[in-house]
């Protein structure tokens, strides 16, 4: 069995790239007609939060290493390090992203540390850096369980985790419009991830792809962008603050909240932590269903349109 | 990567990034009109019926009277955000107003009015 294997560590040798992508951006953006957004304290609070992410990964990555290695120890297989390990590993590495993405959005639990991922009203490629700095707290490193337990190494396992995250930063920009069809049927695409970053109700709950969008043409969480609807990039109540702090654990001050408020029972003391964003006891919330709801009554004629069938 | 050039890096890029997009152009706050807050606040809030639109004397703030109550729509950078005013703690400044809403999110916000608007706004905002 394979003990000691290593990797680089491709998010860190990437940020040069990250931050001359950016440059590329903003100079394109400036550059009058060429559409596309930028703000300074949005940009820069989107920077923080990555730099923050970063720093998550180098005190607490050891959380996740750990418990990965146990689960190498534990297992009797043992696929090696050939290439079309570390291929098969990426793209199952990236099936597991689908279903972590996808409970991000449907568990408030996980959604308290992906929200402010979301959390900008601009989609350029800083939005991409707007990462969590809880994510170990959501547990959803159990989702890589099953990959280590199949016989590939924890650190493939995290190399591949890594290549996941950097395809994801080009695709959050808005000075790609369309790619070839066949790229936009198989792979994510800045078209579709913009429809993931946008608060319409048509667009809530939908493409939680990484790499390969054929995820959610599987899963039925597929919707197109349109043409005649532009996303509206951000949270159904968008933040009234550019902190970073608040950015990051104002969700998870909401449960804490709602949990301990008096005189609820016990289920629906757990419901609002692991129930859909937006569920409430009394039903005065909305989660995305309702919010659908709420437009279908508004606009019937969108009814058995992308995002509301 | 050695620690020290990582964070000098992530240092001088946040530095850098910053600076280049004031020296853009891209540092500037949103301007609210009349002719744009109700849009503004429909995206917020798509169930109200907007009835009039009060523009603060920095065109940065909206005090929105709607079917549900006023609230408040302000410019967060190039965009906007809103809160409903029902829970929020108003009091006067030299300025203006101080808006204390009970929200996280949202926890204050200043506003910038002469002293006749002040008084006007102060009691549109009290009202049910």
């Amino acid at each position: 069995m394979t003990d000691t294997l290593s990797y680089p560590d491709v998010v860190q040798l990437a940020v040069p790239l990250f931050i001359a992508a950016i440059l590329a951006e903003l100079l394109w953006i400036a550059w009058p007609g060429r559409g596309g957004r930028y703000e300074t304290r949005d940009a820069v609070t989107s920077l923080i939060m990555g730099a923050g992410n970063v720093a998550e990964g180098l005190i607490l990555g050891f959380v996740a290493w750990a418990f990965l290695m146990t689960l190498w120890a534990l297992t009797p297989l043992d696929l090696g390090t050939s290439w079309w390990v570390v291929a098969l590993c990426f793209v199952l590495d990236d099936l597991r992203y689908y279903w972590v993405h996808r409970f991000g959005h449907r568990i408030r639990w996980v959604w308290a540390s992906h929200v402010n991922h979301h959390s900008s009203q601009h989609y350029n490629l800083t939005t991409a850096l707007r990462q969590t700095w809880t994510g170990t707290f959501t547990f959803m490193i159990v989702m890589r369980a099953p990959l280590v337990l199949l016989g590939f190494h924890p650190a493939m396992v995290l190399f591949c985790g890594g290549l996941n995250l950097i395809y994801q930063f080009w695709i959050h920009t808005e000075a790609i419009r369309r790619l070839p069809a066949w790229v936009e049927a198989v792979m994510n695409t800045p078209s579709h991830h913009r429809v993931h970053h946008g608060r319409n109700p048509r667009y809530l709950d939908a493409n939680y792809a990484g790499v390969f969008i054929i995820w959610d043409r599987m899963f039925g969480t597929f919707v197109p962008e349109l043409d005649r609807e532009k996303p509206d990039y951000g949270l159904v109540q968008n933040l009234g603050t550019f902190n970073p702090l608040r950015v990051a654990f104002h969700e998870w001050l909401a449960i804490w909240r709602d949990v301990t408020q008096p005189g609820l029972s016990l289920r629906d003391r757990i419901m609002y932590a692991v129930a859909p964003p937006g569920w409430s006891h009394d039903g005065s919330r909305d989660t995305s269903e309702g919010i659908k709801a709420k437009h279908l009554a508004r606009h019937p004629q969108d009814a058995g349109t992308p995002g509301f069938r | 990567m050695p620690l020290e050039i990582l964070l000098a890096m992530v240092v001088l890029g946040i530095a850098g990034i910053a600076i280049l997009t004031i020296w853009l152009g891209f540092g500037r706050r949103r301007a609210l009109s009349e002719d744009t807050s109700q849009a503004d606040w429909l995206r917020h809030f798509p169930e109200d019926v907007v009835r009039s639109v009060w523009i603060s004397s920095d065109a940065h703030a909206a005090l929105v009277l709607t079917d549900r109550g006023p609230g408040l729509l302000w410019a967060m950078g190039a965009d906007t955000t809103a809160r409903r005013l029902s829970d929020a703690q108003v009091s006067e400044t030299a300025s203006g107003l101080d808006i204390r809403f009970a929200d996280f999110t949202a926890p204050r916000v200043g506003l910038r009015l002469d002293a006749d608007a002040r008084l006007v706004w102060k009691r549109m905002m009290e009202e049910p």
